[in-house]
């Protein structure tokens, strides 16, 4: 019985909620603070590089199709992307589209964007955009604020020999 | 005329559990339940920490104004709505809120977006803000009026006519009751890109009004090449003329600070704050602060990642920006210091800012009594463990006041002392 009513409410949820929820939970993950630790950890072994952008921040819109292109050269490499403006699912998700990144690991910022989200992620970033954040093998982490030179993320992201 | 009122006292003054349980509209935030006297019950819950309601409580932005009798007029966003309440006992308890206009997650914002309120000698308020009007994000600055001392306001309408984006209105009323409102115009960078450049940034743009910002006069530019995502920070000097500061774009892609006269006749020279060489496309979301004291000098407080300096800084000009002082940093050295604001009324300059500490925001100030020759010691004016507002300064007749927005403890209103 219990699993019936599992079932059902499933499918009703799925039914009511449509795409939006269904893209929320697919790939657009919220992020908390404190969730830094978690995404971070997940680079033991390997480099990953993680890319702070925001729908409304001009040079991210213009940077993301390159991310795209990157991805598609470099499918193997390891990028998180987290949205940091409070803006609708629905609106990251058509950026994304329009990126090609629909298929990469994505976060959007939950939380208010202030200095304590931001402050294990590292304490001297005040939230500039677009930022990312590669963490080398060892787990060291680099943050450039700005545009990505992708030639060199590429090498920073290769996996070791 | 705007109908709709918003029937509920402001929350600032209920405690908060009794917020929350009543109303419902606001999530437990992780930083509250930090504070619940049970941590062993707590567990990492997922649920989403954002403040949900329309009221002050939630708002993630509130700017003061006092009224030539004494009022406080608050306006603030939250929950994609912008309102405005008063309050006659300088911020212990305020009138029901209004309701301005409600863009739900259209509405700017961003961690240097707030609205704007200014209100003249009789008491007839000008309020502006902006929302994203396209899925392109451009933004479109709204302006709002009212004659019965913010009992109601007229429906909002749009400033510019324009299909690019214009954002961050920063106004400033001057004696004589004009407005002066300045914003970021995206135009130029439009039709740059329609021609194939592929330029970022935007202008600053202004314009004045005659009648309480029911019309306003031709739309100029003071300076073609900005920074589109920091607020702009204005001041009058002593002959009544805006002075904007603003984080303009050098050639080179340097987002350093500049000074601007905006004189009747138009506005005068670009004046560069410092040479930080701030080399960057990002967007910092981060403005400067501006204050002239009685002597005409200009007192201006900014943030910057440059390559020749690094945090949050301050710098006078006694020439009207032509030169000026070696910038001095604010804040201690490798601290998270941010959000600058400084008030000054003829000698006595006040600077504030927030510093974190991985735990807290805190609010410190600073005073010179004597145009900024000299500085007091910092003092800690006040610190709270949830999201927080940037820190305001003003003045109520002689009396300096703190203004600060915080989540878990409300808005606060801090008196800071009587001027010099």
């Amino acid at each position: 019985m219990k699993q019936y009513w599992l079932t059902l409410h499933t499918i009703l949820s799925l039914s009511f909620a449509g795409s939006v929820l269904a893209v929320d939970t697919a790939y657009l993950k919220p992020y908390h603070t404190g969730d830094w630790k978690t995404i971070a950890k997940a680079s033991n072994g390997a480099p990953l590089a993680i890319h702070f952008w925001g729908v409304t921040c001009p040079a991210c819109v213009k940077e993301m199709p390159q991310w795209g292109q990157f991805l598609k050269v470099n499918p193997n490499a390891r990028v998180v992307f987290i949205q940091v403006d409070d803006v609708s699912i629905d609106s990251m998700q058509k950026m994304l589209n329009k990126a090609g990144l629909e298929k990469a690991n994505h976060y959007y910022v939950a939380d208010p964007f202030d200095e304590r989200l931001r402050y294990d992620i590292d304490p001297k970033w005040h939230g500039e955009t677009p930022t990312t954040i590669v963490i080398d093998k060892n787990g060291k982490a680099t943050r450039k604020t700005g545009l990505v030179d992708f030639q060199m993320l590429q090498n920073a992201l290769k996996a070791k020999s | 005329m705007m109908q709709t009122y918003i029937q509920f006292p402001l929350l600032s003054l209920v405690p908060k559990t009794l917020l929350l349980g009543v109303l419902g509209v606001c999530l437990h935030a992780n930083a509250q339940v930090e504070h619940s006297s049970h941590p062993a019950k707590i567990t990492p819950t997922k649920v989403s920490n954002a403040c949900q309601g329309i009221g002050l409580e939630c708002a993630n932005a509130a700017t003061p104004f006092i009224t030539k009798d004494g009022k406080l007029l608050l306006a603030w966003t939250a929950g994609g709505v912008v309102s405005v309440a008063q309050s006659m006992d300088v911020g212990k308890s305020f009138s029901s809120a209004v309701k301005i206009a409600e863009h739900g997650k259209a509405l700017d914002t961003g961690s240097d977006a707030r609205p704007q309120i200014v209100a003249d000698q009789q008491g007839n308020i000008f309020l502006a803000y902006a929302f994203f009007k396209d899925s392109n994000w451009n933004a479109q600055i709204n302006t709002a009026r009212s004659a019965d001392g913010g009992n109601s306001f007229t429906s909002p309408e749009t400033l510019v006519r324009d299909g690019s984006s214009q954002r961050f209105p920063s106004v400033l009323i001057k004696p004589d009751s004009s407005i002066f409102i300045a914003w970021i115009d995206k135009r130029l960078i439009a039709t740059a890109n329609r021609g194939g450049e592929k330029r970022l940034g935007g202008s600053i743009a202004y314009s004045f009004s005659g009648d309480g910002g029911k019309t306003f006069g031709t739309e100029r530019f003071a300076n073609e090449n900005s920074c589109e995502c920091c607020r702009i920070g204005g001041s009058l000097d002593p002959n009544g003329n805006p002075v904007l500061a603003y984080r303009a774009i050098f050639p080179g892609g340097i987002r350093d600070h500049a000074t601007q006269v905006i004189a009747a006749k138009g506005a005068e020279p670009i004046r560069r704050v410092a040479d930080d060489d701030w080399r960057t496309d990002a967007c910092p979301h981060h403005g400067p602060a501006i204050a002239i004291s009685g002597s005409g000098k200009v007192h201006v407080a900014w943030y910057t990642q440059g390559s020749k300096r690094s945090g949050v800084f301050y710098a006078n000009s006694t020439n009207q920006g032509a030169s000026y002082s070696k910038p001095s940093r604010v804040g201690a050295e490798g601290a998270n210091v941010a959000r600058p604001y400084l008030l000054a009324s003829d000698q006595h300059i006040w600077l504030t800012w927030k510093e974190f500490d991985g735990t807290k925001s805190s609010v410190y100030l600073k005073e010179s009594r004597d145009d900024g020759n000299t500085w007091s010691t910092p003092i800690l004016l006040a610190s709270t463990a949830g999201y927080s507002d940037h820190p305001l300064l003003l003045l109520r007749g002689n009396e300096a006041f703190l203004s600060w927005l915080t989540r878990d403890d409300g808005y606060q209103l801090i008196s800071i002392g009587q001027k010099q």
